[in-house]
């Protein structure tokens, strides 16, 4: 035959061969691969031993290939691996549907978990916001401060109307199958952050706080007056001296720690230790470093601290105060304030 | 009658056969089913097949670096492989006496 070419060159082979693998490419990447590792070679070696051959339409090609390795045909309206997921969804929900039908004991679970659906989705909604919150600095506790609240109503109006399948777009089924699977995903690490941090606001965490060898950058809340944080305790003896290494606990032994968040008041307390070689925090007053954050992020000690505040937290807010009149008489000073 | 279907019910236990003795890569089967006669072998049927026996687990699979060309990825039968042709072998025996007996009248 005058119209075949003796010799193929090796750029069709490599263009025959990437348009059988496009032809594959509603497949898996990894089966692509190794249904077609080698097709280049083996090409090439069956091409030189049969001049008379010419390349075959790639598509066929692609599809006898398939065929052979027992594979599905080609689903010419959505290729690729978005489509190729969605297919193995449905037919697992068709295969768990089967299932369904076929076991009453299966059928009446299923039935309980439909009833509980509308909590699922306060549950994401909820772990929406929380992980929204998380962005905006949050990281502790199950509940919200203010604007998260609506956020969190909003989103909540949004996940129901989704899941009543209301307020549908196209594409939509797609974004609530994945959202729901990331909820599956980060629920259970959420809600242990959550508690954790939670904890972390009673004396238990305070302890461990204190006690423990927790770094200088370590947080926690500790006092509070009014609802701002304290970061240093100042005592001061009946005669009106300062006081230093004043332990404080409260009735059940608990250690009085500090609030310390540098990020909310820039101070930095460092602890002090005991003969046991463990580092305390409620030992006061505390020595604080004030602290600001580089160019970079990064917690550095102010270059330059105003010194009048450098001399009040070393020597406290007073060098001394009013001696106390009578210790006898204490009690009823401390409960005239009230009357 | 068309070969080729013929083929298609009796590809995988070709193959089988053409590599009980030494191992080979996707072409090199090829070529060997077309020496022994089936000629109307398509490699792209061939290579699937490999695949496929390979997925079954009836094939071992190694890649052979090569020096002046692409690597090649060769095909070795195992010992399930080898159960399967065994196996094939008396089903193709039976069948094949049972049409030739059918076909030609004569005993089987």
């Amino acid at each position: 035959m005058n119209t075949v070419t003796p010799s193929i060159e090796s750029t069709q082979i490599a263009e025959f061969a990437q348009e059988v693998r496009a032809a594959l490419a509603d497949l898996p990447a990894d089966e692509v691969e190794d249904l077609t590792d080698g097709l280049e070679a083996d090409l090439t070696e069956s091409l030189a031993e049969d001049l008379r051959r010419t390349l075959p339409e790639p598509v066929a090609y692609a599809a006898e290939l398939r065929q052979a390795a027992g594979l599905p045909a080609a689903d010419r309206a959505r290729r690729g691996v978005l489509a190729g997921m969605t297919r193995t969804c449905t037919q697992a929900r068709e295969h768990v549907a089967e299932a369904v039908r076929r076991h009453p004991a299966l059928h009446s679970v299923v039935d309980f978990l439909q009833v509980l659906r509308p909590l699922w989705w306060l549950v994401r909604a909820w772990l929406a916001t929380w992980l929204l919150a998380a962005f905006g600095g949050m990281t502790t506790g199950l509940w919200f401060d203010g604007a998260f609240w609506a956020v969190m109503v909003a989103l909540a109006v949004v996940s129901v109307q989704w899941g009543r399948r209301r307020w549908t777009f196209p594409g939509l089924q797609g974004v609530v199958v994945a959202g729901n699977v990331i909820s599956v995903v980060l629920l259970l690490p959420v809600l242990d952050a959550a508690l954790d941090g939670g904890a972390r606001g009673d004396y238990d965490a305070g302890y461990a706080d204190g006690a423990g060898s927790v770094g200088p950058s370590g947080t926690g809340q500790g006092l509070s007056l009014d609802g701002q944080p304290v970061e240093n305790v100042y005592a001061y003896d009946a005669a009106g001296n300062r006081l230093t290494g004043v332990q404080l606990f409260d009735v059940d032994g608990r250690p009085l720690v500090p609030y310390r968040d540098v990020d909310m008041t820039q101070l930095l307390q460092t602890p002090a230790m005991l003969e046991t070689g463990a580092k305390v925090y409620n030992v006061y007053p505390l020595p604080v470093t004030r602290m600001t954050r580089d160019e970079n992020g990064e917690l550095v000690p102010d270059p330059s601290p105003d010194p009048d505040k450098a001399a009040a937290y070393a020597n406290g807010p007073f060098l001394k105060v009013p001696a106390v009149q009578s210790p006898a008489a204490a009690p009823e000073v401390v409960a005239t304030p009230n009357e | 009658m068309d070969a080729t279907q013929l083929l298609k019910g009796v590809l995988d236990v070709a193959v089988l056969a053409v590599v009980e003795d030494e191992d080979g890569y996707g072409y090199d089967v090829v070529r060997r089913l077309r020496a022994a006669g089936l000629e109307e072998v398509g490699d792209a049927s061939v290579y699937g097949t490999l695949r496929r026996l390979y997925t079954a687990g009836a094939l071992t699979s190694y890649v052979v670096p090569s020096e002046e060309g692409p690597h090649r990825k060769y095909y070795g039968i195992n010992a399930q492989g080898r159960a399967t042709l065994e196996l094939q072998r008396k089903v193709w025996a039976e069948f094949s006496a049972t049409m030739n007996h059918l076909l030609t009248g004569e005993a089987a």
